[in-house]
């Protein structure tokens, strides 16, 4: 049994290896790449900084120079987009969690399960639909290409998945935890906030993280409802690479920049919901 | 305080109302007409259904969208398992996990323009490293079949990670007990995984594979970026067809009309789905049942044959 257990063990350590290079050697590509110039692009691919190509690092004084006024206002745009859309996401989302977790709903012939369908349909449903018509209504209301505008459609495509994590998440704790709460003389309200919301912090920080993650990366949403002022990276990013001759090197500057915010966020939930989970209070 | 719940749920049936419904609303009107971009609007009843029918594009990318669909989150769903399982037999995981999830941070327009130059024909790595092993350059973009692949690898590369993230999320709320028991028991590792780990884990494995084909089935970034559709339409999408219709080409009510077409395959298909699912939902959690109960009896009798 032990050496079969070896064997698993190299096998397992084997093929995270080989997913590992298939997973990073494209974003190690990015990174030599930014600090590429045209000849070393277009005369074949080098890999190895100082041995097949002297970096360079004429793309990042050109996006503290010249580009810089650009570059600001689209990581800013994105930064405070993603994290304050991902926020409201999970605040609505964990009240309507809790609702659909604890309460019965009769809306109509609309029960909890018609609700949860109804909440989540409009993750099926194609952004471009709405699209369309939100151009026209923001256009209307002066809502587009504005930070409000931008943070509550990132808001709106993000709920359904909140709730849908979230619900399931409080679903799993006891209600048996509230009554004795309620016992011990908290309100409802405090129970929410207390008790049963801390418990399902895995879940929330996973909804956040998510929500986090597809606000940051959104493109379509952005592409159709802002133009300048509101504008995040991927927007400046494929403006760029919309050129004639696209500068590889300098796109993947911006790229590099647009991966840290995310890579920061992953790393410290990763860590909140390592904890969080060890000591889970639900068992 | 009887009325908490309706406080509760609130904000998001508004968001759902106004941001969901109303637009819909307004795309389902605008798709019988032929409003273009800065042109006038006329009632033109079904005739963009009609045409929406002969249209060989429209058909084409419809293919190409349910194939990526059916053959990626295959793909994706059995990766991140593997993955998810492996790594949740090592101790010293964080950076393993980091290293996984790193291409799901990606924005898709970085993943778009830095595989767009890995498959360059001429002076990507991916090509120099066939030709180490002797084979020819391959146009990995501009053959229609072979594009078509690429995109798919892309996605995959793109979207396991996060079958990763919900899969092994779902392990770790596994109980430890059964497994610890089973262990006891002498049985293998890939013993305890069919009968245990995969039945316990179906119903997070199906709402995982759910919420990933409804995002599959939106397919637009990564195409846009490395093909842009084609070759021809051999890889075209119908978000991006339905992009490129009504805002390129300004064919709004066209474009309206095919986001509406799209949108009623994918709510029959889920709600077909679902359906069947709810049934089917019920019975792993059954098994995953019988195989807790069946093993901590197992390991009580196991108990009871020591101390006798």
């Amino acid at each position: 049994m032990d050496k079969k257990n070896t064997l698993s063990k190299t096998l397992r350590t084997v093929g995270l290896i080989f997913w590992g290079i298939f997973a990073l050697f494209p974003v190690y590509w990015i990174i030599i790449t930014a600090f590429k110039q045209s000849k070393d692009i277009y005369q074949g691919p080098f890999l190895l900084p100082f041995v097949d190509f002297q970096p360079t690092i004429a793309a990042w004084t050109k996006l503290m120079g010249p580009s810089k006024d650009q570059f600001i206002n689209a990581l800013t745009n994105s930064i405070l987009f993603a994290s304050v859309s991902a926020l409201i996401a999970v605040l609505l989302g964990s009240f309507a969690g809790y609702g659909l977790a604890r309460y019965s709903y009769k809306y109509g012939n609309m029960k909890n399960n018609d609700l949860s369908f109804l909440i989540i349909s409009q993750r099926i449903m194609p952004p471009i639909v709405a699209v369309i018509a939100l151009f026209a209504i923001f256009s209307f209301i002066k809502l587009l290409d504005t930070k409000v505008g931008m943070i509550l459609v990132y808001t709106w495509f993000n709920l359904p998945l909140t709730v849908y994590i979230i619900t399931d998440f409080i679903s799993r704790i006891p209600r048996d935890i509230e009554y004795a709460a309620a016992i011990d003389g908290y309100g409802k309200i405090h129970q929410i906030f207390r008790i049963t919301l801390p418990l399902a912090m895995p879940g929330l920080t996973a909804a956040y993280l998510l929500a986090f993650f597809f606000s940051w990366n959104d493109f379509l949403l952005a592409l159709m409802l802002t133009f300048r002022k509101a504008s995040t990276l991927p927007i400046m990013i494929m403006n760029l690479s919309t050129t004639d001759n696209p500068q590889w090197w300098f796109i993947s500057a911006v790229g590099i920049i647009s991966i840290i915010p995310p890579m920061i966020a992953a790393i410290v939930l990763d860590h909140f919901i390592d904890r969080q989970l060890l000591s889970g209070g639900t068992r | 305080m009887k009325n908490i719940k309706h406080f509760l749920i609130a904000p998001t049936l508004l968001f759902f109302i106004t941001f969901s419904l109303l637009p819909l609303l307004f795309a389902l009107g605008l798709s019988l007409t032929n409003f273009s971009l800065g042109g006038h609007a006329k009632w033109v009843g079904l005739r963009n259904y009609i045409w929406l029918f002969k249209d060989p594009i429209f058909t084409g990318s419809f293919k190409n969208t349910v194939l990526y669909t059916l053959i990626g989150v295959t793909f994706q769903y059995w990766l991140g398992l593997i993955l998810a399982v492996f790594v949740s037999s090592f101790k010293k995981r964080r950076l393993i996990k980091l290293m996984i999830l790193l291409p799901f941070m990606l924005p898709p327009l970085v993943i778009g323009f830095t595989w767009r130059t890995l498959l360059d024909s001429r002076f990507g790595p991916v090509n120099a490293l066939l030709k180490i092993f002797g084979i020819n350059a391959i146009n990995w973009i501009t053959n229609p079949k072979l594009a078509f692949f690429s995109i798919l690898v892309v996605d995959t590369w793109q979207w396991t990670p996060f079958m990763f993230l919900i899969l092994f999320a779902g392990l770790r709320m596994l109980p430890k007990e059964p497994f610890e028991a089973a262990h006891v028991d002498g049985a293998s590792a890939w013993h305890s995984f069919w009968d245990m780990t995969f039945p316990m884990l179906l119903p997070i494995s199906i709402g995982a594979i759910v919420l990933r084909s409804i995002e599959a089935f939106k397919i637009f970034d990564i195409v846009f970026f490395i093909t842009g559709g084609g070759p021809g339409n051999a890889t075209s999408s119908l978000t991006l067809n339905g992009y490129f219709t009504a805002l390129r080409s300004g064919n709004m009510g066209y474009g309206a009309a095919m986001s509406v077409l799209m949108l009623l395959t994918v709510a029959i298909t889920a709600v077909v789905l679902l359906m069947a699912l709810r049934g089917f939902l019920a019975k792993p959690k059954r098994q995953g049942e019988i195989a807790l109960t069946a093993y901590s009896t197992e390991s009580q009798a196991s108990e009871g044959t020591n101390l006798g």
